[in-house]
């Protein structure tokens, strides 16, 4: 490469734009994939009225970020008279419904962005008389939305999913045609007239002698539709802004901050006669490669759906990042050195100091390539801001929201690289301990990666194993010099802390304690104070198969019972033994209870044919049984508060 | 390659992807406005709806004055937030041969007691769910409220427009016409 006769002043700042427009027209591309969101009407419909058209000026007026893109087209000349512009029916609500099991359907119901669906319009319907019958629909609760026509009422901006129960009478494996109907508006001013919608779904044979799926009384609120609503909120500079500040914190991370100064000197180049302006530009092509990088990530997060997220559930996947961590621990601790392959480094230094200063098109690759070879080592971080971005299913969002990221993480890069080795901190003893601290960081989230797919003992071991070898490094038990300094204090009581933590978590792994909240809660139990846990604590009667329970039951003696499905694994579960079951006001009426808990921890074949029999696919569940050990329509999935479930526990304490 | 030529390659390419971009874009079905079809106004000159006395009405009686024909229902908010437009303008304009028709895509016991409450001034036909099928015939490809066609004096349908419109909107469409 030579370096063309352009003043490289002018030239720099073209060729930042240039790339700039790159990803711009990147971003174009993928958008062309994606449906027509509402926001691309409403900024063509201002541009129009700016234009001095009599538009319409009722419009809702939400402007975010589609509003750049479609603006780019208002100059390309695609749309000369611009209006709202609607989608078909089909395409502004998609509605798929899948069969979860012989006795429940599951529906979902995506509106496009800028639509919306009235929550009391949504039916399902059977034909009458048939063996098969809508019991119960379960949909989550809706945004509100106040009407100054209809007062208030509940819609959804944001894809939810509908649980419907069905009530069979005939057990065999049998096809169903299923309606559904639903009616939704735009937020533009358009309404669309009710819709039917008819599924041909094939129904499983039901288990003989399973009970039919009871109502769903509470259905727990979609994460997925969570996220896609925060994101959807139209806050689209928000979610940008939040991720740019997400990426400067991540350029703070071990794998990240090291590499500061060595790469701006590689893009700087030995700095002699680099101009302040040209280290600007270098470095901030170089984390404009880096960005690109990042932002296609982000657009294929916004594209795979839940691809990615099943892919970050897998034990493997969890546990090669997990080894990851550990390895570029012992790295921090200095075990080895952390270095590239020789080869490659002298290649790397050649192409450096063949650079001299850098060219756009090195220092851009470059860029890229280091964006992989740190994306491993954030991969935590990443991978939830992936997840996140999956979610929100819009390749759009992702796509800028990872670039910001990547920004942030770049800028003090362009920072490093413009003050020319100024702002760095120098090296010294003290880069040692903050290297360990964030060894000990990452190993700790070595540990939390891989805590939902190892026993709850492992998950305590380890954490015990490493809060008391960081304490014995932080001096805990060695003895206090006579004149010690306030550091070495602080940091022995540090470690003292992590001792105590350490060894609390050990005893109580090894008495038998799962709960890594209360590590100690079993010696409390053990140690007397039984009296004063039971008090605490309700008293439940474990079942551990169809035929204990049953028996449990008929030994009711008049009462309601309660039959609670737990599992050590399950936060909820945890949530709702320590928050709701010890509130008075459940206390109270649970007392008026027979208490059944099944735990499922081990998912032995019993546990499954207990869960089978409710139609539940693991806890958290809480069932109701009546008197007569008939089972009641009520049931309780998911955490709900003292509140919640007191007037839960109300409604089976009246039906029966 | 001088710098400047890549800068002017990679410029090029960068357009060339945005443009792409743009043309690829599949555009939706249903543009509005739809132009209207020529037969709209003949179609709808020609329909024959139960008004709220039950009295079957002709549309073709208000032949010869401008009409704003608009669809309906009292289940769609925003064609509820255009009536007291709708009404401002039978008021302002009526005089100079204005006519506005509402066709309700609704029942007539919803209809009703809502005409009485927000003072409709102009006759409200119920078209049920069929009348869906007049408003796609006169151009609504999506069957999607509010719907407003505009016919001259002639009978001849000079615009359709999808959505909420304004009062501003509408009287600067029909005031030529007049």
């Amino acid at each position: 490469m030579t370096t063309g006769p352009m003043p490289s002043g002018r030239a720099d700042a073209r060729i930042a734009l240039v790339a700039l427009c790159a990803w711009l027209a990147a971003a174009c591309a993928v958008w062309a994939q994606q449906p027509l969101p509402q926001s691309e009407a409403t900024a063509v419909e201002s541009a129009s009225s700016a234009a001095g058209s009599a538009s319409n000026a009722a419009g809702s007026g939400s402007s975010d970020g589609g509003g750049v893109v479609s603006r780019l087209r208002q100059f390309a000349g695609a749309q000369a008279d611009a209006e709202p512009e609607f989608l078909p029916p089909e395409q502004a609500f998609k509605v798929r419904v899948t069969v979860r099991d012989a006795h429940t359907l599951a529906a979902e119901f995506v509106p496009a962005q800028g639509y919306y669906l009235y929550r009391d319009k949504i039916r399902f319907i059977l034909p009458e008389g048939a063996p098969v019958s809508v019991a119960e629909v379960a949909l989550p609760a809706g945004e509100r939305k106040d009407d100054p026509n209809f007062g208030v009422t509940e819609v959804y901006h944001v894809p939810v999913r509908a649980r419907v129960a069905l009530a069979r009478t005939d057990s065999a494996e049998q096809p169903i045609a299923l309606e559904v109907r639903y009616q939704g508006c735009a937020d533009q001013g358009l309404c669309y007239p009710p819709e039917k919608k008819v599924f041909n779904l094939l129904l499983a044979a039901a288990e003989p002698g399973a009970a039919p799926a009871a109502p769903v009384t509470d259905v727990p609120a979609d994460e997925s539709s969570l996220a896609a609503g925060i994101l959807s909120a139209g806050d689209f500079w928000g979610v940008v802004a939040s991720f740019f500040g997400f990426g400067l914190l991540l350029a703070f991370t071990p794998c990240v901050f090291p590499m500061i100064p060595i790469l701006s000197g590689i893009i700087v180049g030995r700095g002699h006669q680099v101009t302040r302006r040209h280290a600007f530009t270098l470095s901030g092509v170089y984390v404009l490669g880096m960005a690109v990088t990042y932002a296609l990530a982000g657009v294929a997060a916004g594209l795979t759906g839940t691809l990615l997220s099943n892919a970050l559930q897998n034990p493997w996947v969890l546990g090669t990042f997990a080894g990851l961590f550990v390895v570029l621990a012992l790295a921090m601790f200095g075990l080895y050195e952390l270095q590239l392959p020789a080869a490659l480094q002298s290649q790397l230094s050649n192409v450096s100091n063949r650079l001299k200063g850098g060219t756009f098109w090195g220092v851009f690759a470059m860029g890229v390539l280091s964006a992989l070879i740190v994306g491993p080592c954030v991969a935590a971080p990443l991978a939830g801001a992936l997840l996140y971005i999956n979610q929100s299913r819009d390749a759009l969002l992702g796509g800028s929201a990872l670039f910001a990221m990547a920004l942030g993480m770049g800028a003090p890069m362009i920072a490093v690289g413009v003050s020319a080795g100024a702002l760095l901190p120098k090296a010294g003893a003290w880069m040692q301990t903050v290297k360990s601290f964030f060894g000990v960081v990452l190993l700790g989230l070595a540990i939390w990666i891989v805590s939902p797919v190892i026993p709850s003992v492992a998950h305590m071991l380890l954490w015990a194993a490493l809060l008391i070898v960081s304490a014995i490094y932080l001096h805990a038990i060695d003895p206090l010099p006579h004149n010690a300094s306030g550091f070495r204090k602080l940091w022995k009581g540090v470690g003292v802390i992590a001792l105590l933590l350490g060894v609390a978590l050990l005893v109580g792994a090894l008495s038998g304690t799962r709960d890594i909240l209360q590590p100690l809660s079993g010696l409390r139990v053990a140690s007397g104070g039984a009296s004063a846990a039971s008090a605490e604590q309700p008293r439940f009667i474990l079942v551990r198969s169809v035929q204990e329970l049953e028996r449990q039951l008929a030994q009711a003696g008049g009462r309601p019972a309660m039959l609670d499905f737990y599992a050590d694994w399950c936060i909820s579960c945890k949530e709702m033994e320590r928050f709701t079951f010890t509130d008075p006001r459940v206390r109270s009426r649970m007392d008026r209870m027979l208490l059944l808990k099944a735990d499922v921890t081990a998912s032995a074949p019993e546990d499954l044919a207990l869960l089978k029999r409710f139609g539940l696919f693991g806890p958290p569940g809480t069932l109701f049984f009546g008197p007569g050990g008939e089972q009641l329509p009520h049931r309780v999935i998911g955490f709900q508060d003292a509140e919640r479930f007191a007037a839960s526990l109300d409604a089976v304490l009246r039906a029966s | 390659m001088s710098r400047a030529a890549q800068a002017w390659l990679l410029g090029a390419v960068a357009v060339a992807a945005l443009v792409a971009g743009v043309l690829l874009r599949p555009t939706p079905r249903g543009l509005a406005p739809s132009p209207v079809p020529e037969a709209a106004g003949a179609t709808l000159l020609q329909t024959t709806l139960p008004d709220l006395a039950g009295t079957p009405q002709r549309l073709d009686q208000w032949k010869g004055k401008v009409l704003v024909v608009n669809f309906w229902a009292t289940w769609c908010a925003p064609c509820r937030d255009e009536i007291p437009a709708l009404v401002t303008l039978q008021r302002e304009l009526g005089g100079q041969g204005l006519q506005v028709v509402g066709i309700a895509i609704d029942q007539l016991d919803k209809v009703r007691p809502y005409a009485a409450e927000m003072g409709i001034n102009y006759p409200i036909l119920i078209g049920e769910l069929g009348a869906i099928d007049l408003a796609r015939q006169a151009g609504n490809e999506l069957g999607a409220l509010p719907f407003t066609v505009v016919l001259d004096r002639n009978g001849h349908a000079v615009r359709g427009e999808l959505g909420r419109v304004t009062e501003a909107k509408l009287a600067a469409l029909v005031r030529p016409l007049l």
